[in-house]
């Protein structure tokens, strides 16, 4: 069975990015995925948007929350709710908020590279595995694509692939459909790759 | 000897036809450059007008892409032409690109080249380069009274408005450690603050969300959400401030659901659900942008 046109562009977009990050398999997901998703909202700043890589709120922000804004995110999420039962029952707000520090910009405000990113643990409900690995692998990713030299060109690349993509239409599913596609067809072509 | 006027003539012919092109020429790159000068200035002007006009409609990514043209444009014209105006336009480009430092220094050029608020307004940029600094260095209250100085005094928006956000930010933060009756304090007195900004720009969306954000600390959920929502529909300057604000609304819905009275919940709910409609949202809890089955709060 041939290819599709998406597979077509999500293999296009991975053999760019393996150029120029060839060990780094890691950030071709929320590189191909925040680059859509940036290219939909039609954000031309796309220097700033990648490589400042700051798109969750400023942390002075997200600690300053009031504890009961803490407790409702917790409380109101299924998932985080089962997870931190414990210590929602014990209103352990010093937990609470470490832990909300690093999830409320996955989970609350869903920014697209840090939720592709952590798209294997989101899947898994594996919420503590992201708090305990978030400053370091955020920090992994930052100097990473902060160490590549051409970074014009990798605008330039991501820049192409968001717009072919966006001219097979994705942009009409869902935010939560596309990323499922997108982490399909990646791991699938990484794996086509490794034979 | 008619012969010879005949020779001298198409000699004469000759020179002025060689000529004539290198006079066009030169003409043409004189009126060329003359116009090149002219239009790096009306070329800034117009685009930081234009980044302006973006900026009052909140399209951020429009504005900070107008704002760089402009500063390329003013950067151009002071090279070539050096002025006051020049550089007030490259200085006004970079304070709105929260480039400090250099904003600072085009102010000052301006004012050596004659505008004369050039000077204040380099101060005024100085103090919350130096505000900043002090924060970092964990001089907090220090730095907390020049941002207070700062929101109050400075004419330029783009001061008053960063000082207004440094300043909530401490305020809150010192707040979560007091307390009760001295965080109370604390947090009217910050309100009061950005309660006088609002009324000086009340189309200003940043405003109303810092103001919605105090309300929430005071476990006001009515007012958070009313000011919640007035900064959703003036519009708000980065798109995680948009979602932290539409999370506000949504947590002020779920504290008044448990709050209020069944009629006032009633008539309350009626409005909301018509915000709710006119926004697009999938439902009461959760924003057009926010993922629906699998973080889909339990009520």
């Amino acid at each position: 069975m041939g290819k599709s046109s998406l597979e077509k562009v999500v293999e296009k977009g991975i053999s760019f990015l393996s150029k120029i990050f060839p060990l780094k398999t890691y950030l071709y997901f929320p590189l191909l995925y925040a680059s859509f998703i940036w290219a939909i909202k039609r954000v031309k700043e796309w220097k700033e948007e990648i490589f400042s890589l700051k798109v969750w709120l400023d942390p002075d922000r997200i600690e300053m929350k009031p504890d009961e804004f803490i407790l409702n995110f917790f409380e109101t999420n299924p998932a985080l709710n089962k997870t931190y039962e414990a210590e929602i029952k014990k209103k352990d707000l010093v937990s609470l908020r470490k832990n909300f520090f690093r999830l409320y910009p996955i989970i609350g405000l869903e920014d697209p590279f840090l939720s592709a990113l952590f798209y294997e643990e989101l899947k898994s409900g594996d919420f503590e595995k992201i708090v305990k690995e978030f400053e370091e692998r955020v920090s992994q990713a930052e100097k990473d694509i902060e160490a590549f030299n051409g970074k014009l060109k990798l605008l330039e690349g991501l820049k192409s692939f968001a717009n072919e993509m966006i001219s097979l239409n994705l942009d009409l599913f869902s935010q939560d459909k596309v990323q499922d596609i997108f982490a399909g067809l990646i791991k699938k072509s990484l794996m086509n790759n490794d034979e | 000897m008619n012969k010879f006027r005949l020779l001298k003539e198409n000699i004469s012919c000759l020179r002025i036809n060689i000529k004539l092109p290198f006079l066009i020429f030169y003409l043409f790159l004189f009126l060329f450059s003359l116009s090149a000068c002219v239009s790096h200035l009306k070329e800034a002007k117009y685009y930081y007008t234009q980044g302006q006009r973006f900026s009052r409609l909140y399209q951020t990514e429009d504005a900070i892409a107008s704002y760089k043209s402009a500063l390329r444009e003013a950067e151009l014209e002071v090279k070539k032409n050096p002025s006051a105006q020049g550089y007030m336009l490259k200085g006004m480009a970079e304070l709105n690109l929260e480039l400090w430092e250099q904003a600072e220094k085009s102010f000052l050029n301006a004012f050596s080249y004659g505008f004369e608020k050039g000077e204040e307004w380099a101060q005024q940029l100085s103090l919350f380069g130096l505000a900043s600094s002090l924060e970092a260095l964990g001089l907090g209250d220090t730095a907390l009274k020049i941002y207070f100085y700062l929101l109050n005094k400075s004419k330029l928006r783009a001061v008053t408005v960063s000082a207004a956000q440094k300043y909530t930010d401490g305020i809150l933060k010192r707040a979560l450690q007091k307390k009760a009756e001295e965080k109370q304090k604390l947090l009217v007195a910050a309100f009061k603050v950005i309660e006088k900004l609002t009324n000086k720009d009340l189309s200003c969306g940043f405003y109303h969300y810092l103001q919605s954000q105090i309300y929430s600390h005071l476990s006001d959920y009515q007012k958070s959400f009313e000011e919640a929502l007035m900064a959703k529909e003036l519009g708000l300057p980065t798109l995680e401030i948009f979602r932290d604000n539409d999370l506000q609304i949504v947590f002020c819905y779920q504290q008044l659901k448990e709050k209020l009275s069944v009629e006032k919940w009633d008539k309350f709910l009626y409005q909301y659900k018509k915000w709710v409609k006119r926004w697009g949202w999938k439902n009461p809890v959760t924003p057009g942008w926010k993922k629906e089955a699998k973080h889909a709060p339990i009520n």
